[in-house]
């Protein structure tokens, strides 16, 4: 642009006159959009790294104190355990509050009232009567408690439980509950028991040894008849055993009756070995008999 | 690739979380476990909470609350061993090892039923599952009074060798009962 001729020429370089005052506001306006536009990222460019950036010092921040706390506490800890290793009691600077030793108390109670639920019977005592709680366990694995709701007025009477409908509760209660408390719920822990007793050797068959049974076990809701096909390894493909079990004694949870017979293709030397099945059966916890026979397979693979 | 320093960041807090949960219920456990205060103790601190807080209670559990809870609780307690025939005279547990998957604790228990004593040592396995929690002995070690009677040492044997804790007490409570019965009837006799 020439110096001297500043208040004349238009402010943006164009063509003639003439034809740029028509292409003029097209021109312009797509610049200043394109201005605006640019202007309008770059804002929110901005936002979006000043959130992170914030975001970032926000979790650095609890980060940092996360950490704090984290060693306060496990200082803590150890200077606690050090205090047990030379007295074997702690030795607290301050005397305990009134409310603290309460509390302790409180939870001592409750921890020996824990230790009951391990003895198979537990409770409370309720307003109306009593709630037992019967716990089960297969050996050292405790499973399903159920529970007894009973009125004692104006006499003892069940109000609620949680006992399954096959179990056959109402026979029992007739039998004993009125005479004798304690045998009711001892006859009732033992079916109970058995039977809990029966599905978890049951289902440590399904979950260990799947791939010797063909398809799932067949199981009443009862667990005492079980009926499956299987094998002795689990490298073959076919199943020539077919057991079937019945707990004949719902107080057990072995079976009073077993038979493992041969699939007809079988070869015939494996007629020996389903009989002495049936006989382990009847002794032996069913998952505790595959597994020896797994170990037995083991032995016979590694033998030369 | 900024992302990845945010999970990094929020995996560390949530780890440093679940550490400091851990580490205070160790902390409490092992408070309540190698502490001991005798029944007189307690009945002092009851009347002393009473008086501190007379008329006024600050927070959730007023002393008259706690108190009421404990006497229901010790009511549960002494209905439970009078029913079941089985008293605990000491029991003490002690965390041996806490982490995410479970808790594992040592428990020293002694107490009578009937007549017969006994004296057990315990470790328990809790583990936390989705709705429940599970409980596994992995170790059990019974006295038992009576031990000499070559059928109760079978017994104590089988049932520590299978960690049996649930049988030894039905068991220990039928056993209890048939020979406290048998020694009224020899007593009645005399």
């Amino acid at each position: 642009m020439e110096p001297g001729r500043r208040g004349l020429m238009p402010a943006f370089p164009c063509g003639k006159m003439e034809e740029g005052k028509a292409r003029w506001p097209d021109g312009v306006f797509a610049h200043l959009e394109m201005l605006e536009a640019r202007a309008y990222e770059a804002a929110v460019k901005q936002e979006e790294t000043e959130q992170r950036e914030e975001k970032l010092a926000r979790l650095k921040a609890r980060v940092q104190e996360l950490r704090r706390q984290r060693d306060e506490l496990r200082a803590k800890v150890d200077l606690q355990q050090k205090g047990l290793g030379k007295a074997g009691v702690v030795s607290d600077a301050a005397q305990p509050s009134a409310r603290a030793v309460l509390e302790w108390k409180i939870k001592s109670v409750k921890a020996m009232l824990q230790v009951f639920y391990l003895t198979g019977i537990s409770g409370k005592l309720t307003k109306q009567g009593v709630c037992f709680c019967i716990s089960t366990a297969y050996e050292g694995t405790y499973l399903d408690s159920y529970y007894l709701d009973l009125l004692t007025k104006p006499e003892v009477r069940i109000h609620r439980h949680s006992v399954p409908t096959f179990i056959p509760l109402e026979q029992i209660a007739k039998k004993h509950l009125e005479t004798d408390i304690r045998r009711f719920l001892s006859v009732l822990a033992d079916h109970l028991n058995a039977y809990v007793g029966r599905r978890h050797q049951a289902d440590q068959l399904q979950e260990h040894f799947s791939d010797q049974i063909e398809g799932t076990l067949q199981r009443n809701s009862l667990c005492n008849l079980l009926v499956f096909n299987y094998n002795l390894s689990s490298r073959s493909k076919t199943f020539p055993f077919n057991a079937r079990l019945l707990y004949g004694d719902l107080c057990c949870s072995l079976p009073t009756e077993v038979s493992v017979s041969c699939t007809p293709e079988a070869p015939a030397s494996l007629a020996e070995t389903a009989a002495a099945h049936s006989a382990l059966f009847r002794r032996v916890a069913l998952h505790r008999a595959f597994r020896s026979f797994s170990s037995a397979a083991e032995r016979a693979d590694v033998a030369p | 690739m900024e992302n990845s320093i945010f999970e990094a960041y929020e995996d560390e807090i949530q780890s440093l979380e679940e550490e400091i949960k851990l580490l205070a219920e160790k902390y409490e456990d092992s408070q309540q476990e190698s502490t001991f205060f005798s029944d007189e103790e307690i009945l002092m601190s009851i009347k002393s909470f009473q008086r501190e807080f007379w008329g006024e209670s600050k927070g959730y559990e007023s002393p008259s609350d706690l108190k009421a809870l404990l006497e229901t609780l010790e009511t549960d307690l002494s209905f439970l061993m009078k029913f079941t025939g089985i008293r605990f005279t000491s029991h003490s547990k002690k965390t041996v090892e806490k982490t995410r998957n479970g808790t594992v604790r040592k428990h020293r228990l002694s107490g009578k039923c009937h007549s017969l004593s006994f004296q057990l040592e315990f470790q328990l396995l809790e583990m936390q599952n989705k709705d429940s929690v599970s409980t596994v002995i992995t170790d059990l070690s019974i006295v038992m009074e009576s031990g000499e009677d070559s059928d109760v040492s079978k017994f104590v044997s089988s049932t520590e060798e299978h960690r049996s804790l649930l049988t030894f007490f039905r068991s220990l409570s039928s056993y209890a009962e048939w020979y406290e019965h048998r020694r009224c009837t020899f007593l009645h006799f005399k």
